[in-house]
């Protein structure tokens, strides 16, 4: 039992932090309809950002997190200004194609700059745990992270409900074209959840630092992992993404478990083309018929 | 051309000057460059009969070529079968897959399509990594001793030289070609271009549009898992990261975007432009010309960082040059040619 | 005789009836027009007819055959074909290709096919724009080429959705004799149609559909005097 709870804390607390991820894609394709395959790349780069910050300017991880996404959020931003924004009206294919190529041009910058050695971020609470009772224990750093987490989610859900720029990012993820009639500036608004959403890719990027290797290549299971969460909660749901990174987070702790930790991502792979396939609108959204 | 004697003749002088080409050039540098082309060719053409006309943009390929190449390289080194025929129980497995795939990832269209190709991808390589027993894991596998290749009692080659990989790979092209324009000039490849541009169009005219969406699939599947075996028999060794690795789908996709997909000859100038470049950042060239040309010092710092650092940049270039065709040429460079074509038409009018 | 009968087809989204209990038929070599204004349900009841949703309840009998549930492109072997509303050419294929398409339903042969798709093009008047790229036709040609498209699978039955729509009076006259001669050759018709005018002129029967449910069905003369059908588009008018 102490096993089981153990998995299933430590689940939760990684799923916080994929839930981040999968609200920063669900929310770029809520405003754009645009399936970013560059996502873990971004993630990716808010990795060596932090790197970069630790080793050489010594600022913890954590803290790093208020220039990390300051900076992320404007690299977000370039990205739909510069090249996103130019295959809006394109067909599906060369969106999907244009992410891909960027997340290619991000992932081999990085190997160019720092090679392709695994990076080790060390801080004093690294291998750190905490006694939680009944033998259960977690992970210090995951637990800032998760904290942190929370804090950052809750303040997204803030934004997107209580301001006035929150509502336009909504309304124009319900209906572009209304929104644009209305007055609302959908480029801007793009730009914006581009933005956003490389934001929280980049914090769940720093975030992570501490407890992952860090190295050029690792993005690509972090999107293929987004996709995972942003399926099972419902395309373009912030609540969905939020719920679906958490039962993600869980699924793969326990089955590195109770199965065995090489499978874990075949069973999370496994779930996703069943959820595709049956769900298609989303465990938690409304059935297609 | 307008003469109509003309193209064939200058097909099959090409085809022949091909076929000899080894005679004459005996540079196993020069060879492997040809034989990497063959193969990116049957890779691409191989993609774009579902990519390209059927208009199902797969980014799992990998899956088939991958399936292909362990196949054919698991039954050579545990059972010793040659590959030659060992690659069709690869395409006999691939076409099993193929149809498992299908009848997941045809249920779903667009950018959902695109996700489940990704994932069954994704857990065909994990599952190799982790099936330690069956395909030896992470460590792949490793067999480079090829029976002679015979024909009755008569020993075609014993593959001492690169020359039987270069007329394989040949055949392989020519093969992938000459079935894609079979597709293109019947009734499957008008099948396969209604379900692109319109699917519920195509649908209302009386095409069963999943049957011929996986006739597409298990054709396309069938001809990477042949490219797939050929690359792992002349390569001597497969493991899940370059036959089975995101990477490997991508690239297949890039030879037909960047040549055009959809067109005959898409896939080989994707290939003209992609392989040559591709080598030459691999092998340095681009460093030793700069070198040579004086615009860098080998020793000096920065030619240091060249040489090492450049060779590792040949995704680099796939990514630049995946975001530079889709925002200049969405077409490619066949598209590219025909409105440079079409304009020219439109001048001279 | 009856070569189409809709028996009390109803077709449900969610708890919303989008058809309910609809029935008629159509004569073999007649033109049937399907009027009835914006959400009527008229686009629905073809959609139920092709194969593109299975109706909730009822029958629908095509050459004396059940056709509910079948598949559109059954549905299309078996002689029924069907015009899009919002046209849907096949852009990227020339315009005697996006025909062949259509005649590829009955042949394997890319040279018959070709000259089928040429004979069509004739009966629409489009021939000279065969090698044109379907994409970029005008909405007057595209709407042709939807019919001709139609045509080339040799249907026993063509279902027009709104082909007249967005056209100018001179592209409608010139619809309205394309489906006349296509009657003269007797093939079976069924129109929706928004121009009363027009769907006056080429029909044998009319149905009027209302919130899903057939109003009345008659001669043209019939239901143009209806007292019912007037207020169902005047209020459409009004509104």
């Amino acid at each position: 039992m102490a096993v089981f709870m153990q998995s299933f804390l430590s689940g939760i607390l990684i799923g916080g932090v994929y839930a981040l991820i999968g609200i920063g894609l669900t929310l770029i394709f809520g405003v754009m309809r645009i399936i970013n395959f560059g996502h873990g790349d971004i993630l990716m780069v808010g990795m060596y950002l932090t790197y970069v910050l630790f080793t050489w300017l010594h600022i913890d991880p954590f803290v790093s997190v208020l220039i990390t996404f300051p900076l992320m959020f404007l690299f977000g931003g370039f990205l739909q200004k510069v090249f996103i924004n130019r295959v809006l009206h394109a067909v599906a294919q060369n969106q999907i194609l244009l992410t891909i190529g960027l997340g290619l041009v991000m992932s081999n910058t990085a190997m160019l700059i720092f090679t392709s050695d695994y990076k080790i971020l060390t801080t004093s609470y690294s291998s750190s745990t905490l006694q939680v009772g009944g033998g259960v224990t977690v992970s210090t750093p995951l637990l800032i992270s998760f904290a942190i987490t929370a804090a950052v989610t809750a303040a997204l859900y803030w934004f997107l409900l209580k301001t006035d720029t929150g509502q336009a990012i909504r309304a124009t993820a319900q209906d572009r074209e209304a929104a644009q009639l209305m007055g609302i500036n959908v480029k801007r608004m793009s730009i914006l959840a581009f933005g956003l959403g490389s934001a929280l890719a980049g914090t769940a990027g720093a975030l992570i630092s501490p407890t992952y290797y860090i190295f050029p290549q690792v993005g690509g299971g972090f999107t293929l992992k987004a996709f995972v969460i942003t399926v099972l909660g419902g395309m373009g749901s912030v609540v969905g993404a939020t719920l679906g990174g958490i039962l993600i987070g869980i699924t793969e702790s326990l089955s590195a478990v109770y199965i065995s930790s090489g499978w874990k991502d075949v069973v999370v792979f496994v779930l996703f083309l069943l959820v595709l396939l049956f769900r298609p609108s989303g465990l938690m959204g409304k059935s297609r018929t | 051309m307008a003469n109509p004697v003309l193209k064939p003749v200058a097909g099959i002088l090409v085809l022949g000057a091909l076929f000899a080409l080894p005679r004459f050039v005996d540079s196993p540098y020069a060879l492997h460059m040809m034989i990497l082309l063959f193969m990116s060719i049957s890779q691409g053409q191989s993609w774009n009969i579902l990519g390209g006309y059927a208009g199902q943009h797969s980014v799992g390929h990998a899956a088939y070529f991958g399936v292909g190449a362990y196949t054919t390289m698991m039954l050579m080194h545990a059972q010793q079968v040659a590959p030659w025929l060992g690659a069709w129980a690869g395409v006999g497995m691939v076409a099993v897959v193929a149809l498992a795939i299908g009848s997941i990832c045809f249920r779903l269209r667009g950018p959902y399509f695109v996700l489940a190709s990704i994932a069954v991808a994704e857990i065909l390589r994990l599952s190799a990594i982790n099936l330690t027993g069956l395909t030896n894991g992470a460590e792949g596998i490793l067999a480079t001793d090829l029976p002679p290749f015979k024909i009755g009692a008569t020993v075609i080659t014993d593959f001492s030289t690169k020359v039987p990989f270069y007329h394989a790979g040949l055949a392989l092209a020519l093969a992938t070609i000459t079935i894609t324009y079979g597709v293109q000039h019947s009734k499957l490849g008008y099948f396969l271009q209604a379900i692109r541009e319109d699917q519920d169009a195509a649908h209302s005219l009386g095409i069963p549009i999943s049957r011929y969406k996986n006739i597409a699939l298990v054709l396309s599947a069938a001809l990477t898992s042949l490219a797939g075996s050929f690359y792992g028999v002349y390569v001597g060794f497969v493991d899940p990261p370059t036959v089975l690795g995101l990477d490997v789908s991508v690239q297949i996709m890039l030879i037909c975007i960047i040549g055009g997909m959809g067109t005959l000859w898409g896939p080989v100038l994707g290939s003209l432009v992609l392989v040559p470049l591709s080598e030459a950042l691999r092998s340095n060239l681009i460093t030793e010309a700069l070198v040579k040309a004086g615009v860098v010092n080998a020793d000096s710092r920065t030619g240091l960082f060249l040489k090492e650092n450049l060779s590792h940049a040949h995704v680099l270039l796939y990514g630049v040059l995946v975001v530079l065709v889709i925002l200049f040429m969405p077409d490619g460079l066949m598209g590219f040619f025909r409105k440079l074509a079409s304009r020219r038409q439109r001048e001279a009018v | 005789m009856a070569i189409l009968e809709i028996h009390k087809i109803s077709k449900f989204f969610g708890g919303l009836a989008a058809n309910s209990d609809v029935s008629f038929s159509v004569e073999q070599g007649a033109i049937m027009g399907l009027i009835g204004p914006n959400g009527a349900g008229k686009t629905t009841l073809f959609n139920c007819i092709t194969g593109y949703y299975p109706p909730s309840r009822g029958d629908i009998l095509f050459d004396g055959q059940r056709m509910n549930g079948l598949e559109p492109d059954k549905v299309c072997m078996l002689g029924m074909v069907r015009t899009w509303q919002k046209v849907r050419p096949l852009p990227k294929l020339s315009v005697v290709d996006n025909v062949m398409v259509g005649a590829l339903a009955r042949t394997s042969s890319l040279k018959t096919a070709r000259a089928l798709a040429m004979e069509q093009l004739k009966v629409v008047r489009l021939e000279h724009r065969a090698g044109f790229l379907a994409g970029g036709l005008p909405i007057g040609e595209r709407k042709k080429l939807e019919v001709a498209r139609a045509l080339a699978t040799q249907p026993k039955l063509l279902l027009l959705d709104e082909v007249m729509g967005g056209l100018n009076p001179a592209e409608s006259e010139e619809i309205i004799q394309l489906i006349l001669d296509i009657k003269a050759r007797g093939l079976t018709q069924m129109v929706i149609e928004h121009d009363m005018k027009a769907i006056m002129r080429i029909s044998d029967r009319i149905v009027v559909l209302t919130s899903g449910e057939k109003l009345m069905e008659g001669p043209p003369q019939e239901v143009v005097s209806n007292p019912e059908v007037i207020s169902a588009y005047l209020g459409e008018s009004h509104a």
